[in-house]
């Protein structure tokens, strides 16, 4: 924050020599990535590579074993939890924290007992006690900005995938948070479905918003994202605009997996 | 089959409906909720009290109702820790033991079939909730429970019905609820096939509205589940 009077934008989101096993399998090999403010950037690698994974520790759906990661300048505080692991000291920060972040799911995750509406007023009126009336304007507009304004007293499972996406995004946006995490939004989309979510995406990023995007979605990252990290067996192998990076990028790996 | 006299039994017989209603509609509310919590038990991760349920639903469901209620009536009163103890007031009476038989073994079945329910729930739709924010407590009030009610109810309506029918059991340890008076007036009259078959058609009433309840609470919580209606409308116009 004060840094704003400079022409640098403050940090979003900073993530600090990230480590994470699962098993015998080390996913995370010490990771380091700052986002600033109206950054986008598009986190790519082959499957396996832990960009997933790196995306979950943001928010704690995976808890790092060693590491920090810090959202608006706060440190999520953890403690050590035995046999390397962590987990996190205050349940609460976390859960703060969590409503300060957007995230968007491969699979959408909707909840399917409510309708489109329900799903993006439950978490602002719950989580963040806003009144119910306010919280049903905003949301409509946001219904009506990701093109589903008529699908709002339909049920998840009514709509095809690239409504259910776009209604997660919207209940991700009614939050109104920092930074938006996207855990490959389009992957689970039939082809001709995958243009619908990525127009949203890109809207949103024209808007300045700051977003995390693990992808395969080449087009997207090369035109849209600010910065491209590109992972490999859990380490960071390649970074840059995307200009330098997919003309000149001097790791063979990366060469080799966008030529794919 | 003498109409006049099943008439007079279905009166009799009616008599003893509200005593009926009574022991299922408690023992299925306490029930559920200690079902709830052994459910709960199960699932927590915590070594002893999954074990502690796994042994409760394993005697309680592997052991016969009516034993049960042998047990609790006749064999509690044995112990003169019981008989001194606070619960005695409670436990000398018909009416609580029965009760507590039917909730205990209630509560066996029931769990597994909550159990059942939480474990359908899909881990997306939980992660979706922990990753807006919400607490623990609000994610199993406002997203778990409402889409395990859900899966769990067609097993749990079984189960109501079940428990319905046991409570003529209860005839067993004195109290006089429908089977009971049933027999009593068998005895006196020696009519078995009028008075069984007033009983049963009596019980059979309560399931049936049991059944159609059940149904409508199940349609009430499944809108998500229904085809839209427009376009079930047009199906059939087309199909026709």
């Amino acid at each position: 924050m004060n840094m704003s009077a400079q022409a640098a934008p403050s940090v979003a989101i900073s993530v600090r020599d990230l480590h994470k096993s699962f098993g015998p399998v080390e996913v995370l090999k010490g990771i380091s990535i700052d986002a600033h403010e109206g950054e986008v950037i598009s986190i790519l690698g082959s499957s396996g590579s832990g960009k997933s994974t790196l995306l979950r520790c943001i928010n704690m759906l995976e808890v790092p074993d060693s590491g920090s990661i810090a959202v608006a300048g706060e440190t999520i505080r953890l403690k050590a939890a035995g046999c390397g692991k962590s987990r996190p000291a205050d349940q609460r920060q976390v859960d703060r924290i969590r409503s300060e972040l957007g995230m968007v799911f491969q699979s959408f995750n909707l909840w399917s007992h409510k309708t489109v509406l329900e799903n993006v007023i439950e978490a602002p009126v719950h989580v963040l006690k806003r009144p119910r009336r306010e919280a049903i304007e905003e949301a409509e507009a946001l219904l009506a900005k990701v093109g589903i304004a008529d699908k709002r007293n339909h049920y998840p499972a009514h709509l095809s995938g690239g409504q259910q996406q776009r209604a997660a995004i919207a209940r991700a946006l009614a939050m109104r948070p920092k930074a938006m995490l996207f855990d490959e939004p389009t992957s689970a989309l039939d082809p001709e479905l995958v243009g619908e979510v990525l127009r949203v995406m890109r809207g949103l990023a024209e808007e300045g918003r700051t977003m995390l995007v693990v992808t395969h979605e080449m087009g997207f990252a090369r035109d849209v994202s600010s910065r491209v990290v590109f992972l490999h067996r859990g380490a960071i192998e390649e970074e840059g605009a995307p200009d330098d990076v997919f003309t000149s990028s001097k790791s063979e790996r990366f060469r080799q997996f966008i030529s794919n | 089959m003498d109409i006049a006299f099943a008439a007079e039994t279905l009166v009799s017989l009616l008599s003893a409906l509200p005593l009926t209603l009574e022991l299922a509609i408690t023992a299925i509310a306490f029930g559920a909720v200690l079902a709830l919590a052994l459910a709960l038990a199960r699932l927590s991760g915590i070594l002893a009290l999954d074990w502690f349920a796994r042994l409760y639903v394993f005697v309680f469901r592997g052991t016969p109702l009516l034993v049960q209620i042998f047990l609790i009536y006749y064999g509690l009163s044995q112990f003169g820790a019981v008989r001194h103890s606070i619960f005695w007031p409670v436990l000398r009476e018909p009416y609580w033991c029965a009760v507590l038989a039917l909730m205990l073994n209630t509560a066996a079945y029931a769990s597994e079939i909550i159990r059942g329910g939480l474990l359908s729930v899909p881990h997306g739709q939980v992660e979706a909730a922990r990753a807006c924010g919400m607490p623990r407590f609000m994610i199993f009030r406002r997203i778990v429970m409402p889409l395990a009610i859900r899966q769990a109810l067609p097993g749990y309506g079984n189960e109501m019905i079940s428990m319905v029918k046991a409570t003529s059991l209860a005839s067993i340890i004195t109290l006089m609820e429908i089977t009971g008076v049933a027999a009593k007036i068998i005895s006196e009259t020696y009519r078995v096939i009028e008075v069984f078959v007033v009983a049963g058609a009596i019980y059979l009433a309560i399931n049936f509205l049991l059944t159609r309840l059940i149904a409508f609470v199940e349609y009430q919580l499944s809108p998500h589940q229904r085809q839209l209606l427009p376009m079930t409308g047009r199906l059939k116009g087309e199909s026709h």
